[in-house]
Formats: C-alpha cells, structure tokens, sequence
C-alpha cells in the first residue's frame, strides 16, 4: 500500500506535523487506535498528538528540544510503516497488493 | 425434557515479544496449535538491548504471524481473540509487538486481550504439567519469584531483591566470552558438567527472598584472574556458580512450601530448563514427599503459546482489554491481576 506522507518541522519552536493518508476512514482510526495507547518514553519535553479526519492520520507534536523530536518521529515513524505492513499483510483484499 | 449443551471451540492467538524471543502461538482449548519463535541472539560478550531487539522483533514478526497460522491450519475469522504481553518487559520490543497484536486485532474484528508475561508462565506450566495447585518457581533472564495461588490472586512469597538469576547467569557468560547461542545459560550448563572444583562464593538468601548482585559483582571480579592463573577452569566456575544460586532458589521455595503446606512445585522460566536446577529441586522435593513439575524448552523459554493459553483462560472468563487501555508497561506485577478464571 503506497502512500504519500507530508512531514512538516520547525526548527524554531521544535514543533512538528505529519499527515498521512490511508484509502479509508476506517483504517485511519485503526492506525489511531493502534498507535496512540502507549505513552512517550521520555517523561518529559515532548508531547504528541494523534488524531483523524476523514480519511487522513493527523500527528502533531511538541518538544523542548530538536533532539527529543527528532526520537520520536523517527520511532513514530518506525510504528506506522509496521502498521501498514501489517494492514497490507492481513487487511482487506482491497488493502494488500496495492503497491 | 432433554438439556442440549453447546460445546464452542475457543481460539486465541497469542504475541510474545517482551525480552530477546519473538513468538506468535494459537491455542484452542487446551491444545496448541502453532507456537513459532525467533530468538535475537547477539555476538559472545554482548547482551541484547532494547533499540536493537524490537528492531529484530519488528522485522520478522509478520513472518512468524503467517507461519502460526500456516501451522495450525486456521484462518483470521476463525481466532476468537488477540492476546498479546502487555508486561513485564523491555518497552521498544513490548510496543512494536503490541502495535501488530492491535492493528490485527482491528483488521479482524477480534477482542484484544493484554497479557502478563509472568501469568502467561504459570498457565502453561500448569496445562502442560496438570500440576493441581503447586508452588511455582519462576525463574528466567528478567523474573525471580516463588508465586503461590489464593484467593484469586497470584500471590509472590518471595523474589528477587536486586537482579534476575538469569540475568546474573547471562551477564557471568559476558564475562567469559561465553556464547549466546542458542542461549547463554545453555552453554554454562554444559560446562558446568565437565566442572571438577568447587569454588567458594557468597551465598544470599535474605528470608523469604534472594540477592544475585553480590554473587555477580564477586565472580566478575575474580572469574578472569582465576582461570588467567589457573586456580580454576571456566568449567568449574559455572559449576560453582549454579550450585550457589540453584542451591539459593530452592531454599526460598522450599520456605514458601512450608509456609503454604504445599506438596507440588512447578518450575517456569527460561532457567525452568536447566536440569541441574530440576535435579536439585527434585531432592529437596523427595525429602519434603512431594512433586516436581516442569516443562520442556518449548515452554520454558518465552513462547507465544503461554500467553494464548493465559488470554484463552482470561477471555473464557469474561475479561477483555479495550484499545485505549492496552498501553504497555515496563513493571507489571504478578499480583496485580485479578485471577477470574480460578476459584
């Protein structure tokens, strides 16, 4: 399943935004659901937001430092692409061998 | 008037990912059915941490997904439930292998169900052995408790109060460029078969609890200046370091059977296969006239099986986890959950 990412950051207030567009609603929230349960590793100095419309997974986060975002949206990262793996490997027809 | 009784099969799938052992396992009412593994093995001298194993986790556990239902010969829509670790653990490999057991739950429908690692142990131990109500010894790289049932909790009588005694046999292995596979532990105690001295070390058995950081520190110390001198062999310390803390571990089981009247001990844990400890522990048992349980490598080292069989007990007795809750979490206690599927 492709898909096209923006990945927005800005080294000022080291805030950052993701918009990733799945081929439903549904496997939006089930990309939500599956990625939001677990807190940040760190304690402190970052925070993030998971959140859908329509069809299309909105991140955003907040951080003290560039170096503590960058960790987490390179591991955020790491997650969705294992999610899509995993909706292409065991999702609907309509889902896997959408290259 | 007649009674028909309905019997439905049960099936849960299982996902264990909480230390170096990737395993996906499908039970179906007391039968496994597929139970898979990979195991992250790091080179001689080395210990496995956290970044790099959920990488290793992450790249083959579809894989071994597809092979578990390849094995036992089922389809997605015929699992009733999603189990999956949610702890104890490392937190990388527990969320990678969480993310997975949620994304499928999901695409399939199913109820998810968090699992406790230490639960998942016992459970196994206990359909394999059919040990009634024993006292349990589990003992792996990152768990040291002696755990009793009652009152619907499984209650820890006594742990470890610093370090795994798996994580003292792993680290002493480190020391000596002791290889890692197919586990540390494996090679010590084959070398500690061909050991002929025995090696005095401090031995720390506090109450009902134990103490490996001493043991460590100690032979850490002197394990390269004595095999450099040739006071001892390699061979005669893992000899030596196995009788002192083996010998540590059935004492404080040994003080919880007493203290629970109990005549059945169940050993469960990765360090549950080595037969050393079985050998002693079964002496211990002789003297006291009661039984020894334990399980084969299959189920001794993490599996998948173990959590599907703990899921498949707790979904049977009406437990669930929604989405939002199933967080992981690096510290779970075994007493934390409440037993709802015994009396």
């Amino acid at each position: 399943m492709s898909t096209r990412c923006c990945l927005y950051a800005d080294s000022l207030t080291n805030d950052s935004k993701l918009t990733v567009p799945f081929p439903s609603e549904k496997l939006a929230w089930i990309a939500q659901r599956s990625l939001s349960p677990d807190p940040e590793p760190r304690k402190g100095g970052i925070s993030k937001h998971v959140s859908v419309t329509d069809s299309i997974l909105n991140v955003s986060w907040m951080a003290d430092e560039a170096r503590i975002l960058r960790v987490s949206v390179s591991s955020f990262l790491d997650h969705l692409a294992l999610v899509l793996e995993t909706m292409e490997a065991f999702g609907p027809p309509s889902v896997s061998g959408l290259k | 008037m007649s009674t028909i009784s309905v019997t439905v099969m049960t099936i849960v799938i299982g996902f264990e990912g909480s230390a170096n052992k990737i395993g996906v396992g499908i039970v179906r009412d007391g039968t496994v059915l597929a139970n898979p593994r990979r195991t992250y093995i790091t080179p001689a001298g080395q210990g496995f941490l956290p970044s790099e194993t959920a990488r290793h986790h992450r790249s083959c556990v579809l894989t071994v997904l597809k092979e578990a239902l390849e094995e036992a010969g089922i389809q997605p829509e015929d699992v009733d439930c999603v189990a999956y670790t949610k702890g104890p653990g490392m937190g990388a490999p527990l969320v990678t292998v969480a993310i997975v057991a949620r994304t499928v739950a999901q695409l399939w429908g199913k109820p998810l169900l968090g699992v406790n690692h230490c639960i998942g142990h016992i459970e196994m131990g206990r359909l394999v052995t059919g040990a009634a109500n024993p006292t349990v010894l589990y003992v792996s790289g990152g768990n040291t408790q002696v755990i009793a049932y009652s009152k619907h909790r499984y209650r820890i009588f006594g742990e470890t109060i610093d370090i795994a005694v798996g994580n003292c046999l792993d680290r002493f292995a480190r020391v000596l460029k002791i290889s890692n596979d197919p586990s540390p532990g494996y090679n010590i105690e084959q070398l500690a078969k061909r050991g002929t001295r025995f090696v005095e070390l401090p031995y720390t058995v506090k109450g009902m609890d134990v103490s490996f950081s001493g043991i460590l520190s100690y032979i850490e110390d002197m394990a390269e200046r004595m095999v450099c001198t040739g006071e001892c062999s390699p061979e005669d310390l893992c000899f030596s370091l196995q009788e002192v803390v083996f010998s540590m571990l059935v004492e404080i089981t040994e003080r919880a059977m007493a203290h629970c009247g109990s005549q059945e001990v169940l050993i469960v844990g990765g360090v549950g296969c080595n037969v050393r400890l079985q050998e002693m522990m079964e002496i211990m048992c002789k003297e006291r006239g009661a039984k020894l349980f334990a399980t084969d490598e299959r189920f001794c080292i993490d599996n998948g099986a173990m959590i599907a069989q703990a899921g498949w007990e707790m979904f049977r007795s009406g437990q669930t986890t929604a989405l939002e809750d199933s967080w992981v979490t690096q510290r779970f206690r075994t007493d934390e959950v409440e037993v709802t599927w015994r009396d």
